[in-house]
C-alpha cells in the first residue's frame, strides 16, 4: 500500500466514525481525493470497503435521511467499532503477551489483538510459563462459534449428515480437539459435537439471544468415552499395576469409588461412547477390569473372547 | 491433522490496523519514547518514522491544519493531540478474541498455574469488555500433570539441571528410572511432554509428564541444545521388527494416526498396512482395540501371536 493509500484509508475511516449521518459516495470522492472519472472511482472506493471490511470494521451502507430522491450513505457507527478499554496493567498486558507466545491457536496471530490493546510488552524478571509450544489446531468454524457463543445466538450446523439448530454454551479443547457443547433442538439435549466433524461452514442464526444455563464445572476433562450420543451408562472399572496412579490423577476426584493402596483404583465413568469406552479400558491390558454394569462386563468379555480365539 | 492456511493478510492492511492502534495510545500517553512506540509496535525506528509521518496527514474535512492530528516530537519523544476520532482503538475481532483468550485460558488451566496473578486477572479484564464470561464458555486442557513434578520439570528446563524420572512406559508396559537434561515442555494432542536428553537411551527422548510417577531435580547442570528440540512421538529404529496388517475399511483411521511405513489400498476398501513395532504392548494394545476384524499378515514369531496372548491374559482376569 502506497503511502498515499494508507493516508486515504485512514482519512475515510476518520470521516466515516466522525459521521452523524451517512456520508454520500459523491463527497467521499470529493473530500478524499479519489479519482474524478466515476468508473476508476468505484473501483478504488469498493477495494477500499473491502479492506476496511476485511479488518471487521463495521462500515454501513444506509439512506441520507432527508434526501429526495432516496440516497445510500456510509457510515462506521461508533458504538460498533470501538473498543471498550479494559485497562489492563502493563503486568496484565506482559502476561497475555507471554501466554499467547507460548499457546498459540494455529492460523490466528495474536499480535493484532495485543496491538489494540496497547501493544507488546515483554514480561519483567523473564518468568518462565515452561510450555514453550503449543499450537491448538485452527478449525474453519472457531471464531465464528466463538462469536456466536459470546453473543449467545443460535447457530445452524450440518453434523453427522443431519442439519441441526443449536444454542452453543461453550468450546472446550480436549486432547488435541476442539469441540462444541450446545443444546441441540433437534433432539432437544445438550451434546457435544467434534468442531472437525462439522460439515460445511456454521450459520449465525438472526434472533434473540438464548440464555445459557449454569453449567456444571467447567475445567474438569472428559474422555472420550463420555463424549458420545449413546444414553449415559454408569461404569465401575477396576485399575490396577503401574497405571493405578496416572488413572488417579486423570480421572479426578469425583470419578474414584475406592483406593485400594497404591497400586489399585475402583473409579466410575458415564459412559455414552461405548467403542471409546472398551478402548479405554483395553489400553490398561490386563491392569484393568470392568466391574459394573453386568452389560458392560458381559460386552467386554464377548470382545475378548472373539480376539482370544 | 490437516491445518488451513489463514487468510492472506497484506503487509499493508497489517500496517493500517497498527496505525489504528497505534494512534490512540500514543495519543492516551504523555510522551512516550520512539523506543518504547517502536518496541510495542513490534517495528523498527525507521517504519516508526515512517508511519508518524502518515499519522500527521489524517485529520477531517476540510483538511486544513486545525482539523489534522497533531504530532510533535521532541527529542527521542512524541506526543499525539487533537486524535478524538481515534481516541479508541477498533475491538477484537473473533479470531484476535479466540487467539488472545484461548492462549490464556491454556495457561491458566496448566497444572499449578497462578490462578490470580496477572494472567488471570488481565483474561478477566479482556473477557468483561468482550462480555463473555471466559470460564463459562471456553474449557482448554493442554494436558493433565501433577503439579509438583511439572515444577520440577520447569525449574530443571529453566536452570539447565538434570532431573531423574521414574517412568512407566505405556509402549513397553513397564518401569523404569533414567537421568535426562530436559530441554523443553510441551503440549501436544492433549498431554503434556518434556523433550530432552536421556541418558539411558543416549539419545533425545519425549516423555509424557502424566507417566511420570516421580521427578527429582538433581545437582549436575547440562549445557542447553543450540536448537529447540522437538521429536516425534516414536521414530522407527531399523532394527525393530515390521509387521504386516489387514485392516478392515473401518479400520482405516490406523494409517492416519500411527506413523506406517507402507499402504495398500485394495477395492474393497480394506488396506494392507506395514508398521514398525517398537514393543509387543502397543501392537497388543492396537489389534485388541481393533477386534478380530484387524488380521496380521505377516509377523515375526514372538509377535504373531501375541495380541492372542494379551487377550487371553486381560480375560483370565473376567473369570
Amino acid at each position: 500500500m502506497s503511502a498515499q493509500k494508507l493516508e486515504r484509508l485512514l482519512n475515510l475511516t476518520a470521516l466515516l466514525l466522525a459521521a452523524r449521518i451517512p456520508v454520500t459516495g459523491e463527497r467521499i470522492q470529493r473530500e478524499l481525493g479519489y479519482p474524478e472519472d466515476q468508473a476508476a472511482f468505484r473501483r478504488a472506493f469498493e477495494r477500499d470497503k473491502d479492506e476496511l471490511r476485511s479488518m471487521g470494521i463495521p462500515l454501513r451502507v444506509e439512506r441520507v435521511p432527508g434526501r429526495v430522491p432516496e440516497v445510500d450513505g456510509y457510515r462506521i457507527p461508533r458504538e460498533e467499532y470501538a473498543l471498550r478499554d479494559p485497562g489492563l496493567s502493563t503486568d496484565e498486558l506482559a502476561a497475555l503477551h507471554l501466554a499467547a507466545s507460548a499457546v498459540q491457536v494455529e492460523g490466528m496471530s495474536p499480535t493484532a489483538g495485543l496491538l489494540k490493546l496497547g501493544g507488546l510488552v515483554p514480561t519483567a524478571g523473564g518468568h518462565e510459563i515452561g510450555v514453550r509450544v503449543a499450537n491448538l489446531p485452527a478449525d474453519p468454524n472457531l471464531s465464528v462459534l466463538f462469536g456466536a457463543v459470546s453473543s449467545r445466538s443460535r447457530v445452524r450446523l450440518t453434523y453427522h449428515d443431519r442439519e441441526r439448530e443449536l444454542d452453543p454454551y461453550r468450546l472446550e479443547f480436549q486432547r488435541g480437539r476442539w469441540y462444541l457443547t450446545g443444546h441441540d433442538h433437534s433432539r432437544d439435549e445438550e451434546r457435544n459435537f467434534r468442531l472437525d466433524r462439522i460439515e460445511g461452514p456454521v450459520v449465525v442464526l438472526d434472533g434473540p439471544s438464548f440464555e445459557a444455563p449454569a453449567t456444571a464445572t467447567p475445567g474438569r476433562a472428559r474422555g472420550p468415552w463420555a463424549l458420545g450420543g449413546d444414553p449415559v451408562i454408569n461404569a465401575k472399572v477396576r485399575i490396577d499395576g503401574p497405571q493405578a496412579r496416572w488413572a488417579m490423577q486423570h480421572l479426578g476426584p469425583d470419578s474414584i469409588v475406592s483406593v485400594d493402596g497404591e497400586d489399585s483404583v475402583v473409579v466410575e465413568l458415564p459412559v455414552t461412547n461405548r467403542n471409546a469406552f472398551r478402548s479405554f479400558v483395553l489400553g490398561f491390558l490386563e491392569h484393568a477390569e470392568v466391574l459394573e454394569p453386568p452389560e458392560l462386563r458381559d460386552e467386554m468379555v464377548a470382545w475378548l473372547e472373539a480376539m482370544a480365539g | 491433522m490437516t491445518t488451513k492456511s489463514p487468510p492472506a493478510r497484506s503487509p499493508s492492511a497489517e500496517r493500517l490496523q497498527r496505525l489504528l492502534a497505534m494512534v490512540p495510545w500514543i495519543a492516551a500517553q504523555d510522551g512516550p519514547t520512539l523506543d518504547e512506540v517502536s518496541s510495542r509496535f513490534d517495528i523498527t525506528p525507521t517504519q516508526l518514522a515512517a508511519d508518524l509521518e502518515v499519522i500527521w496527514l489524517v485529520g477531517l474535512p476540510p483538511y486544513t491544519p486545525d482539523a489534522l492530528v497533531d504530532v510533535v516530537q521532541e527529542g527521542d519523544r512524541v506526543w499525539i493531540h487533537y486524535a478524538e476520532v481515534f481516541e479508541s482503538a477498533h475491538r477484537l475481532t473473533p479470531d484476535q478474541a479466540v487467539a488472545l483468550l484461548a492462549a490464556g485460558a491454556s495457561v491458566l488451566a496448566l497444572p499449578g498455574a497462578d490462578r490470580e496473578g496477572a494472567l488471570a486477572t488481565g483474561v478477566a479484564k479482556l473477557a468483561a469488555v468482550l462480555g463473555v464470561d471466559a470460564d463459562q464458555i471456553l474449557d482448554i486442557d493442554l494436558g493433565a500433570a501433577p503439579p509438583e513434578i511439572l515444577e520440577v520439570l520447569r525449574t530443571g528446563v529453566a536452570e539447565h539441571r538434570q532431573v531423574r524420572l521414574d517412568y512407566y512406559s505405556y509402549g513397553r508396559d513397564s518401569r523404569t528410572e533414567r537421568d535426562i537434561d530436559p530441554h523443553v515442555i510441551q503440549a501436544q494432542d492433549g498431554s503434556l511432554y518434556v523433550v530432552g536428553h536421556c541418558h539411558r537411551a543416549g539419545d533425545q527422548r519425549r516423555f509424557r509428564v502424566d507417566r511420570i510417577a516421580s521427578a527429582t531435580l538433581l545437582d549436575t547442570t547440562f549445557a542447553p541444545p543450540a536448537d529447540e528440540a522437538t521429536e516425534e512421538v516414536f521414530a522407527a529404529d531399523d532394527a525393530d521388527p515390521r509387521v504386516v496388517l489387514d485392516l478392515p475399511p473401518s479400520a482405516r483411521w490406523v494409517s492416519e494416526v500411527h506413523p506406517v511405513e507402507a499402504v495398500e489400498e485394495r477395492p474393497d476398501g480394506s488396506t494392507l498396512v506395514t508398521l514398525a513395532i517398537g514393543a509387543a504392548p502397543w501392537l497388543d494394545r492396537l489389534l485388541i482395540g481393533l477386534g478380530p476384524e484387524a488380521r496380521i499378515v505377516d509377523a515375526p514369531d514372538d509377535l504373531a501371536g501375541s495380541a492372542r496372548r494379551a487377550a487371553a491374559r486381560i480375560l483370565d482376569r473376567y473369570r
